[in-house]
């Protein structure tokens, strides 16, 4: 956040808008990403975790991978049902 | 932040941009959870079976049209 504060008011520009713009799509990215994966990890352990052991099993982990894949391919059918049709 | 702050036409473009890609990315991953929650009932498997994917299909665009009804619904 500090690389955001403003430059003291009079002087030039700390920053260029260019040097902003590519900052901001660094840190888009990464809130975007890890909202995604936090909301991958909830759905996966409520589906693949229903027990959990003493260690994670094979068939926990083999089940997270797959829970991993169809979320991001979810992800990729809402957004062509509400945007590619109609 | 404020865009006005920074005097320059191009990063205002950018951050409107931004906001409404952040508006889409927002509403498909809400609907994204809530058709999951809906239509993936068993643990998931290599492939979505037709079921599952016609389910999400739906279950997004009828969340679409719910949403339109109920804003119709509260203007009256």
């Amino acid at each position: 956040m500090d690389s955001f504060s403003s430059p003291s008011s009079g002087s030039s520009p700390k920053y260029s808008a260019e040097d902003l713009m590519d900052q901001l799509k660094v840190q888009l990215a990464q809130a975007y990403a890890e909202e995604f994966l936090e909301t991958v990890r909830g759905k996966c352990f409520e589906k693949c975790i229903t027990k959990p052991g003493s260690s994670l099993s094979g068939s926990e982990s083999s089940c997270i991978s797959r829970c991993t894949e169809r979320y991001i391919e979810a992800t990729g059918i809402i957004g062509r049902a509400l945007f590619n049709q109609r | 932040m404020d865009p006005s702050s920074v005097n320059s036409p191009e990063l205002e473009r950018f951050l409107n941009q931004e906001k409404q890609k952040a508006m889409v990315n927002e509403m498909i991953g809400k609907l994204t959870s809530v058709c999951w929650d809906k239509c993936i009932t068993g643990t998931p498997g290599s492939k979505f079976s037709s079921s599952e994917t016609s389910c999400l299909t739906n279950c997004a665009q009828r969340y679409m049209d719910m949403s339109i009804l109920i804003m119709k619904r509260l203007q009256q």
